[in-house]
């Protein structure tokens, strides 16, 4: 993709803990240059794109909370109420008392760190050679790597369907497992990789004479040093088995579903929805991930757009 | 770096048994789990779902007949052109309002006013959740008998009666679009802003002691900074959402009267609702080239432009 090789290595994520707000930090004296240059229509014009469209992003977050909070009676309304006049759990409390819903809930964490663990370990292998070996073919290989995330997933699961159905494997959480491990490879191998070529061949080098077996060369000293990676791609892979729908909708059967599918079944399709509730598993849901993103955001950008970077 | 090892390996080689394995052997071993899974979970079915694109077959039924073209045929004489017409309105949709309202949110927030670091973090929590629960809330605000979007439009005098957005063909892409566009534009954001970050203050200082306005900057100097990353996000927004899934199927199901019908939801619907396993690997052959086309178009689009 030569569209992007004009493009800096890896630009600093825009974390909360990031001092600057410019790359390439000026001299004090030419930031206050610069502060001073922004003239009030251009304040205006930033204030102005923040109210509409950050009201576009945040607005139906708000909803959703407050949506949560509604008793049930009060959601069936019309106009509804924009501030919920008697907020309530009630609708949280339904939830905890919802066997199902903790059976999905079993089977996301199960497929989801199984995922995560069996993609750091596939990828770290996957990663290592690409970064510290050189043989023909490895660039290709790279690349259609990076490549197989073009396949739309709707096309492969009509195959998939009877592979899996012929091995005996549908409503496994096996298949669910294989799914999302082989779709974060892209993703992960080129972080771990990106990881392990800031690992000097010296130590490696060094540890060979040494005597240490290869294996023993990865377990000990990369895996180790490359921690950080290996914690951003077990993340990465858990969010993407935890976020799955399509997979585990058409792979899994009522027993071995997960979350997304589950709620889709539960709640979808009624003839009147119970939209507190159905919010409050929408927060319940999308917590892990809002838990793992914070975790992982100084890892994120940098990986995501070092695979975009290189590629 | 490579020669090192090479000697490392020869000076390995003369003191170790001789059936150890070599370098490249290791390397490829390294591999083997990885490439097992992408032969298995991505190359295998890829190829056999386009094979039966030649085949009658049954998702449920043993067997298959060749068929030929007949599959492709059918496929091209039925709602072929109204699908393509269908996922392209999808995709630029989803593809080209994300990158102005992410585009429009970056360059705001990489100016110096209060509180952008804080609304950066938080304007992430729409691609933060779940594809799912996009689906539900969004399903919520456009409800047709108690949604805030009715409410909002008509306090704002917009429309008179309240509108069942989703189970209307005329206005049920536009909703999905809106959906999906929500979810996606804070990656965009946070791809510009990363990009919007690397340009040379020194530029634009420079440019204003010479009497260059913010607009006139803006175009001589940040655009032509974030051509790369522009391209990039533009196409990689694109890929994905050509065979988006997800959104659209829980909000509509490819409804009303498959008003919001694309390549992705049809596949699906062919294979695991009509069992015909032939016409959708047809549908997805027809997909695949179309993507692998358009893709072509604009990598040699955006190199031209590189070149001038």
């Amino acid at each position: 993709m030569s569209a992007t090789t004009q493009l800096p290595a890896a630009p600093t994520p825009p974390s909360a803990s990031s001092p600057a707000d410019d790359a390439p930090r000026p001299p004090q004296r030419l930031r206050r240059g610069a502060l001073r240059s922004e003239r009030p229509g251009v304040r205006f014009a930033a204030w102005a794109t923040v109210v509409v469209c950050g009201g576009f992003g945040l607005l139906p977050v708000y909803w959703l909370l407050a949506t949560s909070l509604t008793p049930r009676d009060q959601v069936f309304s019309y106009p509804p109420k924009f501030f919920p006049s008697a907020p309530t759990l009630d609708a949280f409390a339904a939830l905890a008392s919802n066997d199902q819903l903790f059976g999905y809930l079993r089977n996301s964490v199960i497929v989801s760190v199984i995922t995560a663990v069996l993609s750091v370990l596939v990828s770290a292998y996957m990663g290592y050679s690409f970064s510290k070996f050189r043989y023909r073919g490895r660039r290709s290989l790279m690349y259609l790597v990076l490549a197989s995330q073009m396949f739309p997933q709707a096309l492969l699961l009509v195959t998939l369907y009877s592979v899996f159905s012929a091995y005996g494997l549908l409503n496994t959480y096996t298949a669910l497992v294989l799914s999302f491990t082989t779709f974060t490879l892209p993703l992960c191998v080129w972080m771990l990789k990106g990881f392990f070529d800031t690992i000097p061949d010296e130590l490696i080098e060094a540890a060979r004479v040494d005597g240490a077996s290869r294996l023993r060369i990865i377990h000990s000293i990369v895996l180790p040093l490359a921690a950080p990676g290996l914690i951003a791609a077990g993340l990465f892979a858990f969010v993407r088995g935890w976020n799955d729908f399509v997979f585990a909708l058409t792979l899994a059967g009522p027993e071995k579903q997960t979350l997304p599918p589950g709620l889709v079944n539960t709640f979808i399709g009624e003839a009147s929805t119970a939209w507190p509730e159905l919010m409050a598993a929408s927060l319940v849901v999308s917590l892990p991930v809002a838990i793992a993103f914070i975790a992982l955001q100084k890892y994120l950008v940098g990986g995501l757009t070092a695979g975009a970077v290189k590629g | 770096m490579t020669s090192s090892q090479t000697h490392t390996l020869e000076h390995r080689k003369s003191q170790t048994a001789p059936r150890r394995l070599s370098d490249g052997q290791f390397a490829v071993l390294l591999l083997l789990p990885g490439v097992a899974l992408l032969a298995g979970v991505v190359l295998y079915p890829l190829v056999a779902a386009l094979v039966t694109a030649f085949f009658e077959q049954s998702l449920v039924l043993p067997g298959r007949t060749f068929v030929g073209l007949q599959n492709i045929v059918d496929v091209l004489q039925g709602d072929f052109l109204r699908l393509l017409r269908q996922t392209l309105v999808f995709t630029l949709g989803t593809t080209i309002l994300p990158f102005v309202i992410g585009f429009a949110l970056a360059l705001a927030l990489n100016t110096r006013i209060r509180g952008a670091k804080v609304l950066r973090g938080l304007m992430l929590i729409p691609w933060l959740v779940p594809g799912v629960v996009v689906s539900f809330l969004w399903m919520w605000i456009f409800n047709a008998n108690y949604g805030v979007m009715n409410a909002l439009l008509q306090g704002l005098g917009l429309v008179d009666d309240p509108q069942a957005w989703l189970a209307q063909p005329g206005t049920a892409m536009g909703a999905v679009i809106l959906a999906k566009t929500w979810q996606s534009f804070p990656w965009m954001m946070v791809m510009l802003l990363a990009g919007l970050q690397t340009v040379p203050i020194e530029l634009h200082e420079a440019a204003e002691m010479d009497g260059a306005g913010t607009v006139r900057r803006f175009f001589a100097i940040t655009l032509p900074h974030l051509k790369g990353i522009v391209g990039l996000v533009l196409l990689l927004e694109f890929i994905w959402n050509f065979q988006h899934f997800d959104i659209i199927y829980v909000l509509t199901g490819g409804g009303p009267a498959g008003a919001t019908q694309t390549f992705a939801t049809a596949v699906y619907e062919t294979a695991f609702q009509g069992y015909d396993l032939g016409k959708a690997g047809a549908l997805g052959l027809l997909w695949m080239v179309l993507l692998m086309a358009l893709v072509v178009v604009y990598v040699r689009f955006s190199e031209k432009g590189e070149e001038r």
